[in-house]
């Protein structure tokens, strides 16, 4: 429970750096790859600790640009997809980074025992 | 198997990705959408967003300030031509790239490029309109002239400049949305939005319905519905005006075998209801102050981002502001240091039709000999398809619009060819830069002489208390009727023949009545000596002719009361008809409910009048029970006009066969709209209409609707439902000019910038903005400044 939360910091923490010169997807499967290829970890704990890292991490990255916007642009984004409101938007947004993060931690953890084979 | 399921998270994680950056058909791809670094929380701007910039641009000659108000207005100061419009391209791009770019890719028919084949018959209309033909024509007389080759240029470099600066994370949200990109920008692409302008205002096909018409109707019949000049007009050139002489000589009518083709066809496709516009200027004799007022809303399709932008302009020889139009350089409506100026649509007839004789597959009959089309390949480009080729054929007279591989209105096969002014080279960037500079009066006339077409009412007035109005366009002395329906094509006395000098335009310069007023009305007086016909409104000419026929002492409040004036003429006139014909013991009691609303109404039509839609939806029950015998199939805007249909009501004219028969029948037939819009709360008439503002894509979150504005197009806030005042502006002419304005827009493009609409709360409420206009000396009192200056200097 602890590694996992101290990896999405790290996750969190490394993005918010990377984020000023790579795309926030491109983030979301390079990040949780390479960390958890380096780590001894199951495939369902890899999945939820690269889930909840990306899932943060675009939470972070979409709340610094939404609060000073005054949700301007995520209540009409919302509006473009249905959705009713600014907050669902980034929800699905998030869940969105999330499950990104998830897979793609979830194959780190494969390669890595491929690796020590 | 275990290896194989091993595998599966990296095949899981490969299609998400994979499946979130391609584009599944209309849907833009998700995740470089949703992402929320480079994809739409890019354009996310804090309503904090500190605007100050210092910039180093490639191209610049010297150092400009811009100082940006609190209404992010740019008053952009240079040290020369080249760096002003350099600048002017620059914050185009910044606040408005993508519409500009948007518009001109509609105007030469590259929609396909973006929206796939569904956009196929659009691009080709436009193709073979010969837009790009004609921007073509005019970007050469544009690159002729040393002033306007240096005015495009530099517009043009200024807008790469900043597209150059951009990548994916910083492309507006729509390119995003739809999936395409920013193009380096041409000087041909503000040559066809200028292009794309006239086809706005002059793009006219009613020739081609007319024809038909014409040949239905008896000659009697079609005078008496269809007259060339309604009686009772009041024209834009007052009857005082200084009579116009020709120079030229009416050319002789040929016969009517010669002159005229026959069609026929089923149905109609016909285009929005016209495009108002008003403007108007008193003299010092009607103001409180003394000095002139000019007053000019245009009205326009009501779109965000806005068709316009606000600027102020300074540099040597040069200080002017006003509204401009992304995608091309200067200021089209707005003032000086000494002169102000607003134009309304002309209205003259500059489009004419023919139809054309083949002689064989690559040869047409003219003139008694077969002559070869000259063909123009047209290559459209459809995103996901193969490109499609569309060979227009040019004659004489101008392309062959519709043929049997591409069906004119009502499925006309006939082969059609078009003559359009805006085919012409003309030069209308040169007009506006002269007339920007302009001091006085003869500057101002030499100015607009270079403007051809779309052909316009340029209202005018100065500092010395001159004022005036040119209907300026480049115009055809036509022989009487020439154009009205489609020409024959095959013989040589339908072409149109010499210029009419454009010194003889109809003007008129300080006239005794002591103001001058335009909206797309009649433009002459029968003294005019030469011919002319055109698609003209008369309703908000004839209000805004009887306020100022009565007024004295106006203020530039006065003047803002008169723009959002919602009276109705056509209500005045023919509601107390329609009673008439109303006797109350035959109608139901939910006829005399809603009657007994209109009973002490105004005839005006305002936002919360629920009389206001009572009549309106009679009236339009009426209008269409009144003709539809007669014109069946043919959509309303084909039949009698409003107007004469007004005069032919209030004269009891037999051509109308049973009025009280068709006025009993339209009440009973409005009773049930009426009650629907009863039921669903939407009875006051802003709720009946809905003005709204939209996105150019239409997307609803984008857009505004349920406006809580008055008015419809025949009041003079002609706010409908899609069109409407774009801009409102009032200039007092005294020493210190004392202007204001306001449009439905803002001057952000950015649907994510608190800059997107700023002004449209109020633009419904009919309030405006005082203009901060700065003498070349002063100092501009700025909310954000930018320091922009030459690159490796």
């Amino acid at each position: 429970m602890k590694q996992t939360f101290i990896v999405s910091i790290i996750i969190v923490v490394l993005g918010l750096i990377f984020s000023l010169f790579m795309s926030g997807m491109w983030m979301a499967v390079v990040l949780p790859l390479v960390i958890m290829i380096s780590m001894q970890i199951t495939g369902r704990r890899a999945f939820g600790t690269g889930f909840l890292g990306v899932a943060l991490l675009w939470l972070v990255l979409i709340l610094i640009k939404d609060v000073p916007n005054h949700h301007i642009l995520s209540s009409r984004m919302a509006g473009l997809l249905g959705l009713p409101n600014s907050a669902m938007f980034i929800l699905v947004n998030v869940l969105l980074g999330g499950l990104l993060g998830g897979l793609s931690g979830w194959s780190g953890a494969v390669l890595n025992k491929a690796f020590r084979k | 198997m275990r290896k194989v399921i091993a595998i599966l998270p990296l095949v899981f994680t490969s299609l998400l990705v994979y499946f979130l950056t391609k584009p599944m058909g209309s849907i833009p791809a998700l995740g470089k959408l949703l992402d929320p670094v480079v994809g739409c929380w890019a354009s996310a701007e804090s309503v904090n967003k500190n605007y100050n910039n210092k910039l180093k641009l490639d191209g610049l000659k010297k150092g400009v300030t811009v100082s940006f108000d609190e209404r992010l207005v740019p008053h952009i100061k240079a040290g020369n031509d080249y760096d002003l419009y350099y600048t002017q391209g620059y914050l185009h791009a910044y606040f408005r790239l993508w519409q500009m770019d948007l518009q001109t890719r509609a105007a030469g028919g590259r929609v396909s490029e973006i929206l796939g084949d569904k956009a196929l018959k659009f691009d080709r209309t436009q193709r073979r309109k010969g837009m790009v033909y004609g921007a073509e024509q005019s970007l050469k007389a544009m690159e002729a002239d040393p002033r306007s080759k240096q005015m495009l240029d530099a517009y043009t470099a200024g807008i790469n400049a900043y597209i150059n600066t951009l990548s994916f994370k910083t492309y507006p949200l729509e390119y995003k949305l739809a999936g395409f990109e920013p193009e380096p920008w041409t000087n041909l692409k503000s040559a066809l939005l200028l292009k794309y302008m006239a086809d706005d205002l002059t793009g006219y096909t009613e020739d081609i319905a007319l024809t038909v018409l014409r040949d239905m109707l008896s000659p009697e019949e079609f005078a008496a519905l269809y007259p060339e000049r309604l009686h009772g007009v009041n024209p834009v050139i007052p009857h005082d005006s200084v009579k116009q002489t020709a120079s030229l000589s009416a050319p002789a009518i040929p016969a009517d075998s010669i002159a005229w083709a026959h069609l026929t066809a089923t149905d109609f496709e016909v285009e929005e209801e016209g495009k108002g516009s008003n403007n108007w200027v008193l003299g010092g004799s009607r103001t409180k102050s003394g000095k002139p007022i000019l007053c000019n809303d245009p009205h326009l399709g009501l779109n965000l981002p806005s068709l316009w932008y606000e600027v102020q302009m300074t540099a040597p020889g040069i200080n002017v502001y006003g509204v401009s139009l992304p995608g091309s350089p200067g200021v089209i409506i707005g003032f000086n240091d000494n002169i102000s100026w607003g134009f309304t649509n002309n209205y003259r007839d500059v489009k004419d039709f023919y139809a054309i004789q083949p002689a064989s597959a690559t040869t047409y009959k003219f003139a008694g000999k077969e002559q070869p089309y000259i063909n123009r390949a047209e290559k459209i480009s459809i995103k996901g398809k193969p490109d499609y080729y569309d060979t227009v054929k040019y004659t004489v007279q101008g392309p062959v619009m519709y043929e049997e591989t591409f069906h004119g209105p009502g499925g006309l096969k006939k082969p059609i060819a078009v003559t359009w002014m805006a085919h012409r080279p003309s030069n209308e960037v040169l007009a506006l830069y002269m007339l920007n500079r302009s001091g006085n009066y003869n500057e101002y006339v030499a100015a607009i002489h270079n403007f051809l077409c779309p052909a316009q009412n340029m209202i005018y007035a100065d500092r010395h208390g001159d004022i005036a109005l040119w209907g300026q366009g480049q115009f055809i002395n036509k022989w009487r009727g020439q154009g009205r329906y489609v020409m024959n094509g095959a013989d040589s006395a339908t072409l149109w023949g010499q210029n009419i000098p454009v010194a003889e335009n109809p003007h008129a310069h300080n006239p005794a009545q002591g103001y001058i007023a335009s909206a797309n009305q009649t433009v002459t007086d029968t003294t005019y000596p030469y011919w002319y016909n055109g698609y003209f409104y008369e309703f908000r000419s004839w209000r805004i002719n009887d306020v100022l026929r009565n007024t004295r002492n106006a203020t530039v409040e006065d003047m803002f009361a008169l723009q959002n004036d919602v009276f109705s003429v056509l209500a005045s006139n023919v509601l107390p008809v329609m009673l008439t014909h109303i006797t109350p013991n035959e109608i139901t009691d939910k006829e005399r409910n809603y009657l007994n609303m209109l009973g002490s109404w105004d005839y005006r039509l305002m936002a919360e009048s629920k009389a206001a839609t009572v009549f309106q939806v009679w009236w339009a029950n009426l209008y269409a029970t009144l003709w539809a015998k007669r014109f069946g199939k043919i959509p309303d805007q084909l039949k009698p006009s409003p107007e004469r249909t007004m005069q032919l009501l209030k004269e009891e004219s037999p051509y109308l066969g049973n009025i009280k028969g068709a006025v009993v029948a339209s009440l009973r037939n409005s009773i049930d709209s009426l009650e629907k819009l009863k039921k669903a709360d939407r009875l006051e008439w802003y709720k009946a209409k809905n003005t709204s503002v939209k996105h150019l894509t239409k997307l609803a979150p984008f857009s505004y609707s349920d406006l809580k504005i008055g008015g419809w197009g025949n009041t003079v806030n002609a706010a409908k439902t899609d069109h409407g005042p774009s801009w409102r502006m009032v200039v007092q002419m005294g020493d210190a000019i004392e202007a204001y304005g306001v449009y439905p827009g803002g001057q952000s493009g950015n649907v994510g910038s608190k800059y997107y609409a700023t002004f449209l709360d109020k633009w419904v409420k009919g309030e405006y903005y005082k203009l901060s206009f700065y003498t070349a000396d002063a100092k501009p009192a700025a909310t954000y400044t930018w320091s922009i200056n030459p690159k490796n200097k």
